[in-house]
């Protein structure tokens, strides 16, 4: 890869320019990480007067609770579902585009107007729709003989928040998917279809192994996702109920911290989340450099 | 083993035609070459009969059978492409067998016909390597490779030597030649490079704007080019193309066909020295000599301000800016009218 260098002759300019960007990392990003890291490891008075150093009590205490075990497992599903619902359709959406429309740019702009749209107001949206009382997919669910109530059921809950999760994630992984078909030089499926392969064979043979750089990637990325980026989404649709069934990490961080008042335990849980961040990050990273080797 | 047959074949992108009407017949075994221009429509008839590009209307019939309908895998074709289009995430062995796999071929049927691709093609210690690790020259014959293992009723080939250098691409188009040969399998081939058409095709189809210019053995049309198009396309440097005021204003009359308003000659065909039969002479200022090893390039301004270039043997002593007399003898002219683009003397001697 090309890269272009800047040569400055002055020493103490880059750092000057460096200032603003480390000042925004250091003051929103490291200082809380250490705040948290700092945290685990204390217990705080519930009156804030007093704090005690505890070592790993709060990390022991976490994996004996039922609840957090609950939630890791939650969590994964949820993780699972929402990076195979999302990158499946948006694969059958991808391929559908390009197969019809080479050049039509229409439907690639209305496919990715759901990226645009924030976590909460997603949430909002497939609230309504949901809404046990006033929405319209529960009406029409019921005409067909099924019972929907996210409200008291835990497995309707859960499939609602992984269809709202999924749905926002689409356009992001259609836009990734689109790009990596079109790089797929026509010529190769061409050559496949004149060496006797079909439509599918011709897709699951030649298109989706070369397409594996980009899977791969969005994989990370919707793992990323899933798990970190839709607090907002739980928390507009079924705020972690009911009965804790779609009480996943991120949103559990927040719910024992700031509603439970349990600083150690929720600084705890937030360091536990940020080493699986780094550990995603560390293999996108290889991943970047490498590439996915055919 | 198979003919092909094109019926008034036609293309046409939304309103714009590609392929106006092109009918030929390729007899069993023959190699065929399409040449023309870049966007003449080769790459579009080519990609018909593999049937990659739909056909707007005409007919193409592969061994007697009409296959307009017919899918890519169902018409018993392989095609070489231009990119090779060799799939990258597959060892060598793979894309040889990827073809007869699809087709249900049976592993011994598989195993030998590879091992006698590799031999012929000189691949066998690459078989294990992906397309990536090999050399331009290399690929392409991975690319012939797949082609021949499927033991086809054609061979389609798209530019197949453009993406290699000049050294290559003559000793890869002497390959071709002789694998078509032991294999005789009928072929198309499309190339813009004239030379590579006249060494390689049994019979050329010159093709312009979606036309069919000329078709005819390499000799034929370089000897009787039928249009002016064909006249200036092949033969290298191209013949030169004089206008007949040209030639009267000179002074002298020619026993020419009625109509002709354009007299062709090739580069060799003119000369400095006055020869034997019936000719003219015209005078001329030398502006430019150019050696080109065995023998010379002089571009020479006639005295109706056109320039012809002379094919001379060896280097002769000429400065540039020299008053010559160039010769043209009427035996070797070729007349073309203008309006219709024609050869003139078609009827008289055939
Ligand atoms: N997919 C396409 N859509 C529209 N026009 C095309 C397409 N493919 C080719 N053409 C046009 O058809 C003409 C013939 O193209 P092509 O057969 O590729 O020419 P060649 O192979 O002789 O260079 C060109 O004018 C080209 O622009
Ligand atoms: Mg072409």
């Amino acid at each position: 890869m090309q890269t272009k260098r800047t040569i400055f002759p002055n020493k103490l300019l880059p750092y000057l320019l460096l200032t603003p960007q480390l000042a925004v990392t250091l003051i929103f990003f490291i200082w809380p990480a250490a705040q948290a890291v700092k945290s685990s490891f204390e217990r705080e008075d519930p009156f804030g007067f007093r704090t005690t150093f505890i070592w790993f009590e709060n990390y022991t205490r976490l994996f004996s609770e039922a609840t957090y075990l609950n939630s890791v497992g939650k969590t994964a599903l949820f993780a699972i579902s929402v990076t195979l619902l999302s990158m499946s359709l948006s694969l059958l959406l991808a391929v559908a585009v390009n197969r019809v429309l080479r050049t039509n740019r229409l439907y690639t702009t209305l496919l990715v107007w759901p990226y645009a749209v924030a976590p909460v107001v997603v949430g909002i949206l497939w609230w309504f729709m949901f809404n046990p009382s006033i929405g319209i997919a529960p009406y029409l669910m019921r005409g067909l003989g099924i019972d929907w109530n996210h409200r008291i059921d835990g497995t309707d809950a859960m499939l609602l928040v992984i269809m709202a999760a999924s749905w926002k994630q689409i356009s992001y992984n259609f836009l990734f998917f689109v790009a990596g078909l079109q790089s797929v030089p026509q010529s190769l499926t061409e050559a496949a279809a004149i060496d006797g392969a079909g439509p599918f064979k011709r897709f699951w043979t030649i298109v989706f192994p070369l397409l594996s750089p980009t899977t791969f990637f969005l994989l990370i990325v919707n793992i990323n996702y899933a798990m970190f980026d839709t607090f907002g989404i739980i928390d507009a649709t079924t705020s972690g109920g009911p009965a804790q069934a779609t009480n996943i990490l991120v949103y559990k961080v927040y719910a024992d911290g700031f509603l439970g008042l349990n600083i150690g335990s929720s600084a705890a849980q937030s360091v536990v989340l940020m080493l699986i961040v780094i550990a995603l990050t560390a293999v996108q990273f290889r991943f970047v450099e490498r590439r996915v080797q055919y | 083993m198979a003919t092909i047959n094109l019926v008034d074949l036609k293309k046409n992108y939304g309103p714009v035609p590609a392929v106006k009407g092109i009918n030929l017949s390729v007899a069993d075994g023959e190699l065929i070459v399409l040449v023309g221009p870049s966007g003449c429509g080769k790459s579009t008839l080519l990609r018909m009969v593999a049937g990659l590009e739909s056909v707007t209307s005409g007919r193409i019939e592969i061994g007697g059978r009409d296959v307009v309908r017919a899918e890519p895998a169902e018409r018993d074709i392989a095609m070489v492409f231009q990119n090779y289009a060799l799939y990258p995430h597959m060892s060598v062995r793979q894309n040889l067998e990827y073809g007869l796999k699809n087709r249900g071929t049976p592993r011994e049927e598989i195993d030998r016909r590879v091992r006698e691709a590799a031999d012929i093609l000189e691949i066998g210690p690459m078989l294990d390597r992906k397309p990536r690790q090999l050399s331009g020259g290399q690929r392409q014959r991975v690319a012939m490779g797949r082609a021949i293992v499927r033991e086809p009723a054609a061979f389609l080939f798209d530019e197949p030597l453009s993406n290699l250098d000049a050294k290559l691409r003559v000793q890869m188009r002497v390959e071709i030649r002789k694998l078509q040969r032991r294999l005789k399998t009928t072929s198309l081939y499309v190339t813009h490079d004239q030379l590579e058409a006249m060494t390689l095709a049994d019979r050329l189809v010159v093709m312009n704007g979606g036309l069919v210019e000329q078709i005819g053995t390499p000799v034929e049309v370089y000897d009787r080019p039928a249009t002016l198009f064909v006249a200036g396309f092949i033969g290298s440097p191209p013949m030169n193309l004089i206008s007949v005021e040209g030639l009267a204003s000179a002074g002298q009359s020619l026993p020419l066909p009625r109509g002709t308003d354009i007299v062709g000659i090739r580069p060799d065909e003119l000369t400095l020295d006055a020869p034997a039969g019936a000719h003219v002479a015209l005078p001329g200022t030398v502006e430019l000599l150019e050696p080109i090893g065995g023998e010379s390039h002089l571009h020479v301004m006639l005295g109706n301000g056109q320039t012809v270039i002379l094919s001379v043997p060896g280097r002769p002593d000429i400065a540039e800016g020299a008053a010559v007399t160039v010769h043209a003898e009427h035996a070797q002219m070729h007349p073309f009218s203008k309006e219709t683009g024609r050869r003139t003397d078609a009827v008289a001697n055939p």
